[in-house]
């Protein structure tokens, strides 16, 4: 089945038959047919794959690495895939390993080095300076206050907790899905949502209350 | 609203509401609950817990978009497909260095003379020495070394009176006390050695 064909496709059939048709050109040594027919895969998951790393890793540099590794290796790895199995849950599983295996990594490092200072306000992030384009400076300045805020929330999160909730909040996978990702429990999966949505509204809130007498401290000393 | 307030009104509290938030699937259609689906200002809340749930998750979700714009999406691609290219490549084997130089290598041939310059120093040094050494094992004699000598060695050496002069080589020749010295040890070689002399007249 040719590329155009499997277009017609849902999703996940479009992705069994590229990872077939790949297998089979890896089976017969037609190496660039089947790097040719993985960019379809690539090019379908790529965003979303993205998106998971960054939500894991906070670091887009690292993020980026991390889903090259993972399309890397689920290449290599393909003849172990089965097809009964969805590619995405299947890749997305590589993914998640991988990016744990990362963050491990960095504590192991952060224990042992001085970690860098933030680069001035003039020096941003390659992400930042594209991203440029719409907001007004304001809301920019709001708006990252905010992530900044969620994420720090994220963060204090249990790491199963965190999964789950980015998962099916962020991804808007089913707990059925989830559970084949992160090999936990449906039941479980959603205690650890409930958990996690219920600690994320404590840890905002007070975040929100903080700041609020904090605004209140400056105007009293103002006046 | 206060516990008390929320007991007697058995209005849903906030775990409630995070519960049935998270046991709703996200292609349901809302939630299918009893006391919402009766109470007004339980559905208002729990409306404004599922807004507060969807801003954190476009927050995250455009948060994430914004670090990877297309463009980087693109060259994210690109490196993925080289690095796939550059993992079927076979192996290149590069050989094993034979002699450990060092990067400056490229700097041998002024290094190269000065090491001859200072190999030859060195080796003429040597020299010097050497020679020095051998002048001090063999060295001339002193006159006072000869005197004992010729006091030792020709000790019945008489000199003969009248000594011809020293005009030529063949005088000196024919001269017998240069070419027979009174030497004891000697006199029976002298005997029968012919001379120089004999030789000449024979020849006449």
């Amino acid at each position: 089945m040719t590329v155009a064909q499997t277009a017609a496709l849902p999703p996940r059939e479009a992705d069994s038959v590229a990872a077939s048709a790949v297998k089979a050109y890896q089976a017969e040594g037609r190496h660039a047919d089947a790097r040719e027919r993985y960019t379809e895969l690539v090019s379908r998951h790529q965003r979303r794959a993205s998106r998971i790393a960054f939500h894991y890793l906070r670091d887009a540099a690292e993020a980026d690495e991390a889903v090259q590794d993972a399309f890397v290796k689920a290449y290599s790895h393909l003849g172990s895939f089965r097809e009964e199995l969805p590619f995405e849950v299947w890749f997305t599983r590589i993914l998640i390993n991988g990016c744990l295996d990362r963050i491990k990594a960095r504590t192991r490092r952060e224990r042992w080095i001085v970690p860098v200072p933030e680069a001035p306000a003039g020096q941003r992030d390659f992400a930042e300076r594209v991203a440029g384009r719409g907001p007004s400076p304001e809301d920019q300045v709001l708006a990252r206050e905010r992530r900044h805020k969620l994420a720090a929330a994220l963060v204090r999160l249990p790491e199963r907790q965190r999964s789950v909730f980015m998962l099916s909040h962020y991804e808007g996978c089913t707990s059925r899905e989830v559970s084949a990702l992160t090999g936990l429990n449906e039941s479980t999966v959603r205690v650890h949502l409930f958990r996690a949505i219920r600690r994320l509204r404590t840890l905002l809130s007070h975040q929100l209350a903080a700041d609020s007498s904090a605004v209140k401290g400056e105007k009293r000393v103002h006046s | 609203m206060s516990i008390l307030d929320r007991l007697v009104s058995r209005h849903l509290d906030e775990d409630t509401l995070a519960r049935i938030w998270s046991e709703a699937s996200p292609g349901d259609g809302g939630p299918q609950h009893v006391h919402l689906a009766e109470c007004a200002h339980c559905r208002a809340r729990y409306a404004a817990f599922e807004n507060w749930a969807l801003e954190i998750r476009d927050e995250g979700v455009s948060e994430a978009d914004d670090a990877f714009p297309p463009e980087r999406l693109a060259s994210q691609q690109a490196h993925i497909l080289r690095r796939l290219e550059a993992a079927e490549r076979p192996a290149r084997v590069i050989a094993f260095p034979r002699l450990g130089r060092p990067v400056t290598a490229s700097h041998g041939a002024p290094q190269r003379w000065v090491a001859a310059a200072a190999a030859g120093l060195i080796v003429g040094l040597a020299a010097g020495q050497l020679l020095d050494l051998r002048r001090s094992f063999y060295r001339a004699p002193t006159v006072h070394e000869m005197d004992v000598a010729q006091k030792g060695g020709r000790r019945n050496y008489v000199p003969p009176a009248s000594a011809p002069s020293l005009a030529s080589d063949d005088s000196i020749l024919l001269y017998d006390g240069a070419t027979a010295p009174d030497i004891p040890e000697l006199q029976p070689l002298d005997a029968i050695t012919p001379r120089m002399r004999d030789t000449d007249q024979q020849s006449r």
